[in-house]
């Protein structure tokens, strides 16, 4: 399997109009700078967590990268092809290649179709599979690869009979019937109680091994991707600030405000009286940027020089950057 | 390993589940024996009517207005004819114009809601303006002219009801279509590659074909009552005489002054038959397909039943005390009630921040809403008891909680503070609210600055006083909820999951000011949350809770040390560890169980890895393990 | 400053729909089938001549409009026609000066006909609809509050009825039953009144007054009722009622201070889009109690062929429930400070 990116992204912005200004006002424009200049690779099988908190831009990130939003600048490339801005027909074809796994399992299922209705849809909707044999028996291995086993007890029921977790699976195994090489997962657990959180975990490690697929998780729980993530992109306001793999970004971060998150993810360990980094104040509306550095007003060790500029990306070590003036040295 | 589904049997077909759902329904039901009464009525008409209404042969002056008689069982009318031939005749009229004219704007209202919800934009801007200006035009004044400019036939009514019938049916289905249409599934069909076609069809139409069946049983009543309206006013098709054109003639000629009441009320009461038999069926259906929940938090509680298990005064010093607490859920069916909460005691000293940790479902909520007596209608606390500063919270009435303990001893911070904050007060009032409520002899001016006072506790500044919750962001509106809580200085605060779907940060910034105040205040805090990780923080002691019983109950270090109840290890190990992060995540397999059909023995034997056979036939006692450390497990049994 | 913005825009966008009103009633009198003028004369033994008079009286005899070849492709009329010199200018001229032509029936200035109705009507409507408001919201409320016992019960089943009941139905059996118990069979004051002291002109206004507002209440009151409870459910199940409940607060507070205002809201909507349809209400119920206002009005130019009243009661009416739904709006947004500008 060749070692090549397999999907770059490139600069990637997309900014929303803040509420139209009226007929006789001469304020100029204001934008929501949802997303603003994210750039990363992923290579086959490779998983990617994408971690941050609401209003770092992540949920426009997959909305973009799945095509269901246009960027306003940027480039999004799939195997070396430019896929940025599709015709509907190539979009259309696009998505056999990268599917989603949405965060609620509650709201993601059609309460009026069957699971085997559920399932059976992005055949029908890319005509795939001959006969109706043959997309039952696709039906069938995407069910049993997503954990619903034996699938014969599922096809008739109907989601409100099924538990979020199983919900979930359904989810995914509408997502693998098309057999996407890249699988984009929004919070796919954050949903669930505690205790089954690790089955759907555990089901996209294994499907990363036995189907070939490359993960991006998104997450605000860095807690949950310790587990399987191969890197770690760390985002705030839209942007990345640190980026390497997951030993790297759990063990030796970096910014500020990784080092700030991980000190407040909980440990189940009363002995352990670590060292909490609390920031203060929410994250600041994407409309109105901070000068400078973003993170320069809740960071604990920000300086006087970090609202000035804007940090660039630092080599931390060959897979690791960081974006932090104090890093530039 | 398999995953177990959650229902047992034969799941019922769409039918036999809407026979069933109707046979509840008496409303529905009697609606539609009403509709389908009239309609075979209309039906058969020819056949029932004993004279034939055309013929004038047999008629003479002698024969107007005729009482009721065997021959004529509703009389006759100003013409001599008889009012029951009339009657049956006449309801074919009302109904058809009544079903055509429905047809016709159920048809136009349906589609133009659905074009303006789904596309959007330009399309939706253009729809909706037309609907609102034919809205507010009062559509009688308008039909009357129209009609009276051109032929009063029958097509033309029909036509003319149709076509102002629609304005309603548009707007509702337009704000379902929008409803439906930001709905996850039809983003998750999108990412499919599915296109507008295939999502109006598969995912558009299916959720709002439900309200557009109302709406349209809503509108044939409509269009019955403006033809009868238009006819009465004279503007009927007089070669198709309906109910309305009966009450035409009569009133017009003289049935008042002859007390002929018989040619007034039949016709009258045929309307209404019709209309109110679909207006009981339109009910009846949106009881059906769009449930409202059955209970109020104003309802009525349930009496507390006399305990038998426990003490009859406090029997340690502690600040809130509860002993052997049961509560159950009761319903009108006869069905064995869901047993939430069973024999669950625990303490509570002052200072002290006791975390309750369980799984959705698992009773806690239910707990906290019985210490301060806010079950719902149907829940009821069967056994045990509450005590809380010595007195006994479970034997005090409405009014002595209300005074002496809601908010002023013991508040409660909500889960989901968005609802929990009423939308249309401002922050600032609510909070002013219960001080002026709790502390009467506090002096008005001060109020607002003591409310000021309380959002600074919590880190809000004084000009989000005056601002409506709306207006306030997710950690905002948790922290002005404590702020709330802190109001009339109460010594125990229930927070119930305070900081479930918050940012982690945000999350952290909480705990830490829970922590803070419960030093500064001298507060007790019950911390209610299924995120074991979140408890080891800042708790003392922790209960561990499943299936509405008490798993382990012990301080914070014994709980994470040295578990001793199998569900406390489970749990502890499905929960991701940070310092540890290549170690494989393990879950706990199965279901909580349902709590009106528990198993028998202990209630985690099904999902147990180390149960056996005692487990399933027997439920485990809570034994005592150290002075303050208690487990239910059969496995952790001292031997005498 | 925003909310300026808000008062602007439905302005306009009712002032916009009194246009529309306006362009529609001239043309729907022109271009329905039936010239007014020969309809509008009842005598046929007239002669041409007389009628040429009359034509050229009411204005019929000029151009119905120019042909607007600078707005449209489409042509209406001839393009050589002064468009000042159409009947659709003069008749917008005239509304301007507040002049709604002359009644074919009665000779007279039809704004003179129906001032009076006018009032009239907004009295019947007015009294009619704050009963009906006053009593379907404590109605609901009761019900709501007592909800699945048999006062919800039997709320629910007198509302359902009162509104499956045709409003003319309900007058007629009124009127029946009034009669015999000594109402008057109908206008608005016993023939003679003025002649007597202002305080049993009073009495007697208030004794005609009571059937027809009576009819209109039921009608409307069980409506309202109805929607008041169901928006009262709605709100009492909400998670802010639980937690004025372990504030503490009576549940008299908790209705009076936080399930009030909440469930109301959705009423005000619902009785601003009722505007129309109430006056449709009023109608019936002016016909069959020969009540002199808007409503009869159109009932008897209906009868009597009388256009230029039916014309002049039709916009009158429209043009007033406009504004009526304008003000309830208006207050909506008021009332809910949720409501955003556009």
């Amino acid at each position: 399997m060749s070692k090549e990116h397999f999907l770059e992204v490139q600069g990637l912005k997309k900014y929303f109009e803040a509420g139209r200004p009226g007929l006789f006002s001469r304020a100029a424009p204001r934008y929501v700078h949802a997303v603003d200049g994210v750039s990363f690779t992923l290579r086959h099988s490779e998983v990617i967590a994408l971690v941050g908190e609401s209003g770092c831009g992540k949920t426009t990130l997959s909305l973009l990268l799945m095509g269901l939003e246009d960027s306003t600048e940027g480039t999004i490339s799939f195997e070396g092809r430019d896929i940025t801005h599709l015709s509907d027909k190539d979009r259309k074809a696009m998505r056999r290649k990268i599917q989603m796994v949405f965060q609620d399992p509650y709201e993601s299922l059609n309460p009026t179709q069957t699971i085997e209705e559920i399932v059976n849809e992005p055949l029908v909707v890319h005509r795939i599979g001959a006969d109706k044999k043959e997309r039952d028996e696709r039906v069938k291995k995407a069910m049993e690869d997503a954990g619903l086993k034996p699938a014969e007890i599922y096809l008739d029921r109907y989601p409100h009979e099924l538990s979020g977790g199983q919900r979930q699976r359904v989810v995914i195994a509408a997502a693998l019937v098309l057999e996407p090489e890249i699988l984009l997962a929004d919070e796919p657990v954050s949903m669930l109680d505690v205790s089954i959180r690790a089955e759907i975990i555990n089901l996209l490690a294994e499907l990363r091994i036995t189907r070939q697929i490359a993960v991006i998780f998104i997450t605000h729980d860095l807690g949950s991707v310790g587990f399987f993530a191969d890197r770690v992109a760390v985002m705030y306001l839209g942007r990345i600030v640190e980026i390497g793999t997951m030993l790297d970004v759990l063990e030796k971060p970096q910014h500020p405000y990784t080092k700030a998150l991980i000190s407040v993810i909980p440990v189940p360990n009363p002995r352990l009286r670590r060292e909490r980094i609390i920031l203060q104040g929410e994250t600041p509306n994407p409309i109105d940027l901070p000068s400078g550095c973003r993170f320069h007003p809740r960071c604990p060790v920000a300086m006087a020089f970090c609202k000035d500029s804007d940090p660039p990306f630092v080599a931390v070590s060959k897979t690791h950057q960081a974006a932090c003036l104090l890093l530039v040295k | 390993m398999a995953v177990q589904i959650t229902t047992k049997v034969n799941p019922p077909n769409r039918f036999e589940k809407f026979w069933v759902t109707m046979r509840g329904n008496p409303i529905g039901l009697t609606g539609l024996v009403m509709l389908v009464s009239i309609i075979l009525i209309a039906i058969f008409a020819p056949v029932i009517a004993p004279h034939q209404y055309y013929t004038s042969g047999d008629v003479s002056s002698s024969d107007i207005y005729n009482a009721p008689s065997s021959t004529h069982i509703f009389g006759t009318d100003d013409a001599g004819k008889d009012v029951f031939s009339e009657f049956v005749t006449g309801a074919r009229v009302s109904l058809i114009v009544g079903f055509f004219a429905a047809f016709i704007s159920v048809a136009i209202g349906g589609l133009t809601g659905i074009v303006a919800g789904f596309f959007g934009g330009r399309v939706e801007n253009v729809l909706m303006r037309l609907t609102d200006i034919m809205l507010v035009i009062p559509d009688l004044p308008l039909m009357v002219v129209i009609i009276a400019l051109t032929k009063p036939s029958l097509l033309n009514i029909i036509f003319v009801i149709g076509i102002f019938g629609w304005t309603t049916t548009a707007r509702i289905v337009r704000s379902q279509t929008l409803a439906v249409k930001s709905r996850k599934f039809v983003l998750r069909a999108r990412a499919i590659g599915a296109g507008n076609f295939h999502i109006i069809r598969h995912h558009i139409l299916p959720l709002v074909l439900p309200i557009l069946v109302v709406q349209a049983v809503l509108t044939v009543s409509y269009a019955i009552l403006e033809e009868s309206t238009l006819s009465f006013l004279g503007l009927g098709d007089p070669t198709a005489p309906s109910w309305g054109q009966m009450l035409n003639f009569a009133f017009s000629r003289g049935a008042m002054s002859t007390g002929a009441w018989w040619a007034l009320v039949v016709p009258g009461l045929g309307i209404v038959w019709v209309v109110l038999g679909l207006t009981l069926f339109g009910q009846g259906l949106e009881k059906v397909l769009n449930p409202r929940l059955a209970t109020h938090h104003l309802m009525p509680g349930r009496p507390v039943l006399a305990a038998k298990s426990g003490t009859s005064v406090q029997a340690k010093k502690a600040l809130l005390e509860v002993q052997n607490l049961s509560i159950h859920y009761v319903n009108d069916e006869g069905k064995p009630p869901a047993r939430a909460v069973e024999n669950v005691s625990f303490t509570l000293e002052r200072g002290e921040l006791i975390g309750l940790v369980g799984e959705s479902g698992c009773g806690k909520t239910t707990m906290m809403l019985a210490l301060l007596r806010l079950l719902p209608a149907a829940g009821q606390i069967v056994d045990g008891r509450v005590f809380f500063n010595g007195k006994e919270l479970t034997a005090l009435s409405e009014e002595e909680m209300n005074d002496k303990v809601r908010w002023s001893g013991i508040s409660i911070v909500f889960q989901g503070a968005m609802n929990a904050l009423n939308p249309v007060r401002t922050v600032g009032e609510q909070i002013a609210e219960a001080i002026i409520k709790h502390i009467e002899e506090f002096p008005r001016d001060q109020v607002q600055t003591r409310v000021v006072e309380l959002l600074d506790l919590v880190g809000i500044t004084a000009d989000q006083k005056d601002n409506y919750p709306h207006q306030y962001s997710g950690g905002m509106r948790q922290r002005a909820m404590i702020a709330m809580a802190l109001a009339c200085n109460p010594q125990v605060i229930i927070a119930d999951e305070p900081t479930t779907a918050l940012d982690v940060m945000i999350q952290a910034q909480i705990l830490e000011l829970l922590d803070s105040l419960r030093k500064k205040l001298g507060l007790a805090i019950i911390f209610v949350t299924h995120d074991l990780g979140v408890v080891a923080e800042i708790c003392d002691r922790v209960l561990v809770m499943y299936g509405g019983v008490t798993a382990e109950y012990a301080d914070v270090d014994t709980i994470y040390n040295q578990p001793s109840h199998p569900y406390t290890q489970e749990l502890i190990k499905a929960f991701p560890d940070l310092t540890k992060p290549k170690k494989k995540l393990s879950s706990i397999p199965g279901y909580p169980p349902q709590l009106d059909d528990l198993p028998a023995g202990c209630r985690f034997a099904p999902r147990c890895p180390s149960a056996f056979a005692r487990c399933h036939i027997e439920q485990p006692t809570l034994h005592k393990l150290g002075d303050t450390h208690l487990a239910s497990c059969h496995l952790v049994e001292v031997p005498k | 400053m925003k909310r300026w913005r808000l008062i602007f825009k439905r302005l306009g966008w009712a002032l916009a729909t009194i246009l529309f009103v306006v362009v529609l009633n001239f043309f729907l009198f022109r271009i329905m089938p039936g010239d007014p003028a020969r309809q509008g004369i009842r005598d046929p033994r007239l002669t041409p001549a007389s009628i040429a008079a009359i034509r050229v009286r009411f204005g019929l005899d000029k151009p119905v409009i120019n042909c607007f070849q600078s707005l449209n492709p489409v042509k209406l009329g001839d393009c050589n026609v002064n468009p000042l010199d159409t009947q659709f200018f003069i008749y917008g001229r005239n509304l301007l000066k507040g002049d709604l032509g002359i009644s074919f029936y009665f000779n007279r200035p039809v704004t003179e006909i129906l001032r009076e109705r006018f009032w009239n009507t907004v009295l019947l409507i007015g009294l009619g609809q704050i009963l009906a408001i006053m009593l379907g919201v404590v109605f609901g409320l009761f019900a709501a509050w007592k909800a699945r016992t048999a006062v919800d019960y039997s709320a629910l089943i007198s509302g359902l009825v009162a509104w499956s009941l045709p409003t003319f139905w309900l007058a007629i059996i009124l009127l029946f039953w009034g009669t015999s118990v000594g109402f008057p069979i109908g206008g608005k004051a016993t023939p003679g009144m003025s002649s007597y002291p202002l305080s049993q002109q009073f009495g007697d206004l208030l004794h005609h007054l009571f059937l027809p507002t009576l009819a209109y209440t039921i009608i409307y009151m069980g409506e309202y009722m109805l929607i008041m409870r169901s928006s009262l459910l709605d709100v009492l199940a909400e998670d802010y009622i639980l937690a004025a409940k372990a504030k503490g607060l009576s549940v008299f507070q908790i209705l009076k201070d936080h399930a009030l205002k909440n469930a109301m809201l959705p009423l005000v909507t619902i009785i601003a889009i009722n505007l129309g349809f109430t006056v449709a209400g009023a109608v019936q119920i002016e016909t069959v109690f020969s009540w002199p206002g808007l409503g009869g009005a159109i009932f008897e130019s209906v009868a009597r062929k009388d256009y230029p009243v039916l014309q002049g009661a039709f916009l009158l009416i429209a043009v007033s429930v406009i504004i009526a739904n304008l003000l309830a709006d208006l207050t909506y947004s008021y009332l809910d400070p949720r409501v955003q500008v556009d």
